[in-house]
C-alpha cells in the first residue's frame, strides 16, 4: 500500500507494509513451518523438562514418553506439509513478501521434519545407554567447582600467553621486515619453526623432553605457559608483520623526511597505525589460543592447575562418563562465544571508521 | 673530513645551498636519472616540469636522499650528504618535504602531526613545540583546526597542514612533490597561495609540479626534464615564451 503523494521520503517498509503485501495462503505456510519447528525444538524440550532433566532416569523416561514421540510426529507431519506447499507455490505468489513467506515456511518445515524425525528415531533407539553416558547432567553439579577453576586456568593461560606473545611478537615482526638479511633471518627462522611444528610437539618438547634430556626441573604449568607463549609469539608476529606492511609507504617517507630515524618512524607512526588495524585479527588469534590451551592436557598438571580440557578428560577417564566432556564444551563456549562476539563488534566498528580516528 | 654537526650549523658558505653532481639512478634495469648536474642557490624557487616518467620526482627525492642515487653526489649546505658517514636524520631536519598524498599521520591530530618531530627529533619541550606549531598553523591559516584529525579535513587543508609540519622544523629548503596533483580543482588554489607566500618570504624551494601558471608566476627558475635528463634550464618566462628544445616545445604545446 505505497502512497503516491509522498515521493520525497523513501517508501515505508514497516510492519504495516509487510502486512499489506502478505497473502493469507503464504502466511499460513510460514506459520505452519515455524510452528512445526517450534514443536520439534521447544516442544521436545518442554516435554523433557516436564519429566525432569536430572536425574538421568527422569530424562530417559521423558525421552521414551509418548508425549515426546507425539510432539515430534506432529512436527514431522506439519513440517512436511509446509515444505510441500511452500515449494509447490512460491513461484506463483503475487508479491515479493508473499514469496519470501512461502520459501521461509518451506525451509522451516524441512528443518522441523528433519529434527522431528531424528528425535523420533532417537527415542526408539538405545536411549538408556546413550543418556547414561552423555546426558547424566547430575554429575556436573558435583564437578562445578572443578570446572570453574578449570575455566580460570584456561583464561589465565590464554591471557598470559597472548600478552607475552604480543610483546615478543611485535619485536619479531619488526625484525622480520628488516631490509637487512642478518636481522631478518633469525626472526623468520623462529616464526617458521613455531608455525611449522605442532603446538602439541612444542608443549611436549618443553614440558617433557627438555626436563628429561637436560635434567632440569621445569614445572608442568611453567612449561605450558612457555610453550603457549613462544607459539603465540610466532603467530602474533605474522599478524603484526601484515599490519605493519599494510601501512602506506608514504607514512615512513613522511616520518623520515622530518628527520626521524627508522626506529622512531616505526614507533611513532607505523606501529601505532598498524596496531589499530590488527586488533581484530589479534583477537581472532586469541580465540584460537583459548582453545589451543587445551593441548597442555598432555602435561601432567596437578588438579588445581587443570584447565577445562584436563578437568573434563580427567573425570572422563576416572568415571567413564562422557557427560564431563559436555561440561568442558559448555565451559569453552562460555568463554569463546563472548570473545567472538567482541571481535565481530570491533570489526564492524573499525570498518565503519568509528575507531581509527582518535589518539 | 665531513663533520655530522655541519648539517645543523648556521650556513657559512656562500655557494649554492644544494648541489647535485652527476646523479644517476637505476631502479633495477630502469635508468631513471641519467647524469643530473644542478646547483640550487638560496632563495631560489626552482620549478621542475616534464612528462610523467621523466624522473622529476626521483630527482626531488634524491635531494633529501629518500631515493639514494646509484651514482653521483649530493651536497647540501656545504656538506656532501651522500657520504655514508653523514647523519642523514640530522640533515633531513633542514630539508622540508611535502608529498602528493599529504602523508599526514592519521592517528595524530593536526597539532600532534606538527609537534611530533619537534619533540622527538629536535627534542624541543612540549610547550615550545606547541607554540611553534600554532605559529606555523597561523602561517597556513589553519590555527582553528589544531585539534582536528586529518580525516576530518579537506585535501587542501591536509596539504596545508603538511606544509606547516615541514615548516615547523625551520628547514633551509622546501621540496614539493606534485603537491596539488591529488587535490580537487577547487582546492588547488589555497595550497598554491600558501606556497606563493612562502616564496615571497624568501624560502628556497624546489617544486615539482604540473601547474604551469604557478611555474610562470612564482618560479624564479625552470627546469624541464625528459627521460632522466635536464633538457632545458632557465628563466620560466623565457622558456614558456620560446622553448629552445624540440621536446620542451612539444610538451608545452600539450599542457598550455
Amino acid at each position: 500500500m505505497s502512497t503516491a503523494e509522498a515521493p520525497l521520503s523513501p517508501p515505508g517498509r514497516g510492519l504495516a507494509w509487510v502486512r499489506g503485501e502478505s497473502k493469507p495462503f503464504s502466511l499460513a505456510i510460514l506459520v505452519l513451518g515455524a510452528a512445526s519447528l517450534a514443536l520439534a525444538f521447544v516442544g521436545s524440550i518442554l516435554v523433557l523438562v516436564a519429566h525432569g532433566i536430572t536425574p538421568v532416569d527422569d530424562l530417559i523416561r521423558g525421552l521414551k514418553s509418548n508425549e515426546f514421540f507425539g510432539v515430534n510426529l506432529f512436527a514431522v507431519v506439519g513440517g512436511s506439509i509446509a515444505s510441500v506447499l511452500g515449494w509447490g507455490t512460491y513461484r506463483r505468489m503475487g508479491t515479493k513478501v508473499a514469496r519470501e513467506q512461502a520459501v521461509a515456511g518451506a525451509v522451516l518445515g524441512i528443518q522441523a521434519a528433519a529434527l522431528g524425525a531424528f528425535f523420533m528415531w532417537f527415542s526408539e533407539s538405545d536411549v538408556d545407554t546413550f543418556a547414561f553416558q552423555y546426558m547424566r547432567f547430575e554429575v556436573l553439579a558435583g564437578a562445578f567447582g572443578a570446572f570453574v577453576n578449570g575455566a580460570k586456568n584456561t583464561v589465565f593461560l590464554a591471557l598470559t600467553a597472548e600478552t607475552i606473545g604480543i610483546m615478543f611478537g611485535l619485536v619479531l615482526a619488526v625484525f622480520a621486515i628488516s631490509k637487512r638479511a642478518v636481522v631478518r633471518a633469525p626472526a623468520r627462522i623462529y616464526i617458521n619453526f613455531f608455525r611449522g611444528t605442532p603446538l602439541v610437539w612444542q608443549i611436549i618438547f618443553i614440558g617433557v623432553a627438555l626436563p628429561i634430556g637436560l635434567r632440569i626441573n621445569i614445572p608442568a604449568y611453567t612449561a605450558a605457559i612457555i610453550a603457549l607463549s613462544l607459539n603465540a609469539s610466532a603467530y602474533t608476529a605474522e599478524v603484526f608483520r601484515a599490519g605493519i606492511q599494510s601501512v602506506d609507504r608514504g607514512q615512513m617517507e613522511a616520518a623520515r623526511s622530518l628527520g626521524m630515524s627508522y626506529l622512531q618512524a616505526m614507533r611513532y607512526s607505523i606501529v601505532p597505525q598498524a596496531f589499530r588495524r590488527v586488533i581484530p585479527p589479534l583477537m581472532n588469534e586469541f580465540v584460537i589460543l583459548i582453545k589451543d590451551t587445551s593441548l597442555v592436557l598432555v602435561l601432567g598438571l596437578t588438579a588445581s592447575q587443570f584447565e577445562l580440557m584436563s578437568v573434563g578428560n580427567n573425570r572422563l577417564e576416572n568415571s567413564f562418563n562422557a557427560t564431563y566432556l559436555i561440561g568442558t564444551a559448555i565451559g569453552y563456549l562460555a568463554i569463546s562465544l563472548p570473545a567472538i562476539r567482541l571481535v565481530n563488534l570491533l570489526e564492524k566498528k573499525l570498518r565503519s571508521g568509528l575507531v581509527g580516528v582518535g589518539a | 673530513m665531513i663533520e655530522t654537526q655541519s648539517a645543523t650549523a648556521p650556513r657559512n658558505t656562500t655557494g649554492p645551498l644544494v648541489e647535485l653532481i652527476g646523479i644517476h639512478k637505476w631502479f633495477d634495469t630502469n635508468h631513471v636519472l641519467k647524469g643530473i648536474d644542478l646547483k640550487i642557490d638560496p632563495k631560489q624557487v626552482l620549478v621542475v616540469i616534464g612528462p610523467s616518467g621523466s624522473g622529476k620526482s626521483t630527482l626531488l627525492r634524491s635531494i633529501n636522499l629518500l631515493e639514494e642515487p646509484t651514482e653521483g653526489s649530493v651536497i647540501f649546505d656545504g656538506t656532501e650528504i651522500t657520504d655514508i658517514r653523514v647523519d642523514l636524520d640530522k640533515v633531513r631536519t633542514d630539508i622540508g618535504m611535502v608529498f602528493q598524498s599529504y602523508n599526514l599521520f592519521p592517528h595524530k591530530n593536526v597539532l600532534g602531526n606538527i609537534t611530533l618531530a619537534l619533540r622527538k627529533v629536535l627534542k624541543i619541550d612540549e610547550r615550545e613545540a606547541k607554540e611553534r606549531a600554532i605559529e606555523q598553523l597561523k602561517h597556513v591559516g589553519l590555527e582553528h583546526k589544531a585539534d582536528q584529525y586529518p580525516g576530518q579535513l579537506s585535501g587542501g587543508q591536509q596539504q596545508r597542514v603538511a606544509i606547516a609540519r615541514a615548516l615547523a622544523m625551520r628547514p633551509k629548503v622546501m621540496l614539493f612533490d606534485e603537491v596539488t596533483s591529488a587535490l580537487d580543482p577547487e582546492l588547488v588554489k589555497e595550497v598554491l597561495d600558501t606556497m606563493k607566500g612562502l616564496a615571497d618570504e624568501g624560502m628556497t624551494m624546489v617544486v615539482v609540479t604540473h601547474e604551469m601558471g604557478f611555474a610562470r608566476e612564482v618560479g624564479t627558475r625552470l627546469v624541464f626534464m625528459d627521460e632522466g635528463q635536464v633538457v632545458e634550464d632557465g628563466a620560466p618566462r623565457e622558456i614558456f615564451a620560446n622553448p629552445r628544445d624540440e621536446r620542451t616545445q612539444s610538451f608545452l604545446s600539450h599542457v598550455l
